[in-house]
């Protein structure tokens, strides 16, 4: 019956047409799934088409873990969503969950100002003040973990997850229809802005498109100080997946400095969640000591020749000292946090891992401070490049060989301590303008090299 | 739910998964807040209200506006709500057996709002209002009668003698007679 020469029915025919039309993906799965190892993905591509195996090959070492969203139509707002929490609980600050709340909150004239009726949004917003709040009151108990748990089981929830999720439909909407001259370009030819939210936008099964992500960013995550990233990945030219960054700006217009980020992966029709491997570091106890850490710094700033025949002279170059700069620097970085914009230098805030992580692959002295990310994504391999930056291929830069330098940048440090939240690898990096970690090593290029290149986004 | 072959995929996404018990409760308060506000201010030429005591299932009616083959006849629905409602559209059905290009003989609605398009800031008195213009200004692209498309156009005398022989009066209908 399946020879070569079979040809169906029409009503075969017309059973397969109906088959087709009626088929949906299959849409299982938790809502939010749970965070898992993004070499996942680069394991899904394993078989797939050459361009997708080169791009997700690169994916792991920069963004070491993901999560599933549920391809439900609604996977791109509720990713935005959910991350944005996300991210104010990364932030850990109990006020800024307040602040956010008064922020969106005030927002209800936006939406009344475009015609849409307070009693026919309220209970949306309310279900997104109440996760707000049910996760501020967790995260003031310092309770991050449960509030982390809260936040997967409320978005799991289909009431709660749709709840904020048409709210933020309704503010995206409002957003577009109050600047229209910021939209109306991208709209198709001749589409009324106010058409174009009803169909697109506001209806409950839609997902989001390029036009409303850029008017959610705008009205959610930039005003809050967020910035989000989409990484495109589709079969376009290129070894690296695209990347799309909506930044946001402080009240003076200048673009804040590496502010807290959303991560979404993109694929043809879907969105899924991404994190770097700092986004995943447990918050800890909040106020990491600054200083100790800095002190920390400039007590190993000795030149120590190791057993790996590293001269004296490279251990003047900051970070070269023997500790190891992949080692060492990360776990500064992350004593130091990006704190969320509005106050930069607020100690207390988003305070990655302070609990020291015993590390086996400690033979250096100063081992109190190091904090080794968690878990190493396959893939990421934190010691190798190290050790070859140290090794032969390494070309010197004009700075090594500079008197002074050393105590130079002693002396400097304590009031430079934003550097530090730019890249936990190649902090040294911005202290030395020229410094060029790609250009060290072929084979330790790929993660301290790529890391520097997206020092903005690695937060 | 009898319509369900009519019924968007879109509303069977929504509301397969577990839902929260929470979600029938905002349905009551949201339904009652709905009501509240018809019952204030309802706009000319539509009105609607619970049936019984049953919260989820409302009549309503609709005047057929002026300078329409529908002008002075009067159409009353069904409204049934989901537990999902307002994330899910209502299953609105003519009762009164009606003569429309976007309407079959059974009642059944082709309008967009009320499925793919369903936003849930639209409530009862959207759906009617749009409804009532629904019949003033068909979509004859997409006909579920097509007859009635054609005629739209082509002849609009014969189009409302149709209109008025099939239109019936409430108490030769009777609700829920279909």
């Amino acid at each position: 019956m399946s020879g070569p020469a079979y040809t169906p029915t029409d009503e075969e025919l017309a059973h397969l047409q109906k088959l087709s039309s009626e088929f949906e993906p299959e849409v299982t799965g938790p809502l939010v799934g749970e965070r898992q190892s993004s070499s996942a993905i680069t394991t899904e591509y394993a078989n797939a088409d050459p361009v997708y195996r080169v791009k997700t090959a690169a994916l792991p070492s920069k963004y070491s873990h993901y999560r599933t969203c549920r391809g439900d139509g609604h996977c791109g707002w509720r990713a935005i969503a959910f991350t944005y929490f996300e991210a104010l609980l990364r932030l850990g600050d109990r006020n800024r969950f307040l602040e956010e709340e008064t922020r969106l909150r005030s927002m209800g004239n936006l939406l009344n100002s475009i015609g849409f009726q307070e009693h026919l949004y309220e209970d949306f917003a309310d279900e997104c003040f109440d996760l707000l709040r049910k996760t501020e009151s967790l995260v003031s108990a310092g309770n991050d973990e449960r509030a982390a748990a809260e936040l997967l089981a409320s978005f799991n929830d289909v009431g709660v997850s749709m709840a904020i999720i048409t709210y933020f439909k309704l503010l995206t909407s409002a957003w577009i229809q109050t600047h229209p001259n910021d939209f109306a370009p991208f709209l198709d030819l001749g589409q009324d802005i106010r058409q174009y939210c009803s169909t697109q936008i506001e209806p409950s099964v839609c997902e989001i498109d390029h036009v409303g992500m850029s008017a959610l960013a705008e009205v959610l995550v930039k005003q809050a100080g967020f910035a989000l990233e989409v990484l495109y990945l589709d079969r376009s030219a290129g070894e690296e997946i695209n990347t799309y960054r909506f930044d946001p700006v402080s009240n003076d217009g200048l673009p804040l400095h590496n502010p807290p980020t959303l991560r979404l992966l993109y694929r043809p029709g879907h969105y899924d969640i991404l994190y770097k491997m700092e986004d995943v570091q447990q918050p800890a106890i909040p106020q990491a000591p600054l200083h100790v850490a800095l002190a920390d710094y400039a007590d190993e700033f000795v030149p120590m020749p190791t057993s790996r025949g590293m001269s004296d002279v490279m251990s003047l170059i900051p970070g070269m000292y023997p500790t190891g700069l992949g080692q060492n620097w990360p776990s500064v970085s992350y004593d130091y946090n990006p704190s969320p914009i509005p106050q930069p230098q607020m100690a207390a805030v988003p305070t990655y891992t302070s609990v020291p992580v015993p590390t086996t692959s400690q033979e250096y002295v100063n081992t109190a401070h190091h904090n080794v990310p968690l878990e190493s994504p396959v893939g990421m391999s934190l010691n190798p490049p190290m050790t070859i930056e140290r090794g032969g291929p390494f070309r010197p830069s004009m700075y090594e060989l500079e008197p002074g330098f050393q105590s130079n940048h002693s002396q400097s440090l304590p009031f430079q301590t934003s550097i530090f939240r730019n890249s936990h690898y190649n902090t040294a990096h911005f202290l030395n303008p020229d410094f060029q970690p790609e250009e060290w090593s072929p084979d330790s290029e790929y993660v301290t090299g790529s890391r520097s290149r997206h020092k903005s986004a690695s937060q | 739910m009898t319509t369900s072959d009519i019924s968007s995929n879109s509303e069977a996404k929504i509301s397969t998964p577990s839902r929260s018990s929470t979600s029938s409760a905002n349905v009551t308060k949201r339904l009652q807040t709905e009501l509240m506000s018809l019952m204030m201010s309802s706009p000319p030429g539509i009105s609607a209200f619970p049936n019984d005591e049953n919260l989820l299932q409302w009549t309503a009616t609709i005047d057929g506006p002026d300078a329409t083959p529908y002008a002075g006849l009067s159409f009353k629905l069904s409204f049934e709500f989901p537990n999902t409602y307002p994330l899910t559209p209502p299953t609105v059905l003519f009762k009164t057996p009606i003569y429309h290009p976007n309407i079959d003989f059974s009642g059944r609605i082709c309008l967009d709002i009320l499925k793919d398009k369903w936003s849930a800031i639209y409530n009862v008195q959207s759906v009617l209002l749009s409804l009532q213009s629904l019949l003033g200004e068909p979509n004859n692209a997409s006909p579920l009668n097509g007859q009635a498309a054609e005629l739209w156009d082509k002849d609009p005398v014969e189009y409302k003698r149709l209109v008025l022989a099939r239109h019936r009066d409430d108490e030769e209908t009777g609700l829920g007679s279909f």
